[in-house]
């Protein structure tokens, strides 16, 4: 009959018997044979945020008494004097920037969320 | 922070992120790897080329994957099944002959060092107790863990640990002696 002991010092030459096996290229090439990843899925998303948007656009469109909101704001715009341009360009301008910025912190933060898988 | 096993696989479930699933491969390669050698008897071009098919199957399965048991356990009951698909396909595990296998083991190429010596003496055992004592002697799986990844109930597993166990201390007995 084993005793406690000895199964223990079996059950550890036995652990430290099993070496370490070095990757050296093996995740690499069970990626390489992974399917690729969900085409449907991306699919079903860009019709469901496209789908979403043109009916918002529609009913902006309906709401707003067939668009005439746009040529009367073109034309308040034409109104203004180049103090009230050169107030509405920079706004303008910050609001472009503001929205690049945005977009790239959240591609930064993909790519942090990535590194942890490289390592 | 390292995220856990569970983590990841429900980044791929979720996200289908590769990238997940890719360090689940680097943090298991070498336990499933080490497995399939030992069961492939040191074949490591066999072992790994019956790997890189088990993570593929365990990509594509995933979602069969529902967090009762460790990943490690789910990924070696798939290893294991792969080998066993391919022995088959081989005709090497129906009908085996294993005194014909433990023949072609030649006891002069056995390494003086302990570690040669116990690894050797391992690959001696009939399959079903060698890999019975991989999963729960080196690899720490529960019995009930083993059960549930070779598929057999909890005392055939219990039966053929405790007899590889005393096999491989015979066989290790007898070659210090000499």
């Amino acid at each position: 009959m084993d005793t406690v002991n000895d199964i223990d010092e079996l059950d550890r030459q036995l652990r430290d018997a099993a070496p370490y096996i070095d990757d050296a290229g093996f995740t690499r090439r069970v990626m390489a044979t992974l399917p690729s990843p969900g085409v449907r899925r991306q699919r079903v998303r860009a019709a469901i945020l496209l789908s979403i948007t043109v009916l918002a656009s529609l009913l902006a469109y309906v709401l707003s008494g067939g668009g005439r909101f746009v040529g009367e704001s073109v034309m308040r715009i034409g109104q203004l004097g180049p103090l009230g341009l050169l107030y509405g360009a920079a706004a303008f301008a910050l609001l472009i920037t503001g929205l690049g910025v945005v977009a790239f912190l959240s591609r930064d933060r993909d790519l942090r969320v990535g590194v942890w898988s490289r390592n | 922070m390292e995220l856990t096993d569970a983590d990841l696989v429900a980044r791929v479930l979720v996200d289908e992120d590769q990238h997940a699933f890719g360090e689940l491969v680097r943090r298991h390669q070498s336990s499933v790897r080490g497995l399939l050698r030992q069961l492939t008897r040191t074949d490591f071009a066999l072992a790994d080329d019956l790997a890189q098919e088990a993570f593929l199957k365990a990509y594509k399965h995933i979602r069969s994957f529902r967090g009762e048991a460790r990943f490690s356990t789910w990924l070696y009951r798939i290893a294991y099944n792969v080998f066993r698909e391919d022995a088959r396909r081989k005709k090497e595990l129906v009908g085996i002959d294993e005194d014909v296998l433990q023949a072609e083991q030649d006891p002069s190429t056995v390494d003086p060092g302990l570690r040669q010596d116990l690894m050797h003496a391992l690959s001696l055992l009939p399959l079903h107790e060698r890999t019975a004592v991989l999963l729960c002697c080196q690899s720490g799986l529960s019995h009930d863990e083993a059960s549930r990844v070779l598929d057999i109930p909890l005392g055939t597993v219990k039966t053929n640990v405790l007899r590889g166990r005393e096999k491989l201390k015979k066989t290790l007995a007898a070659w210090a002696t000499n």
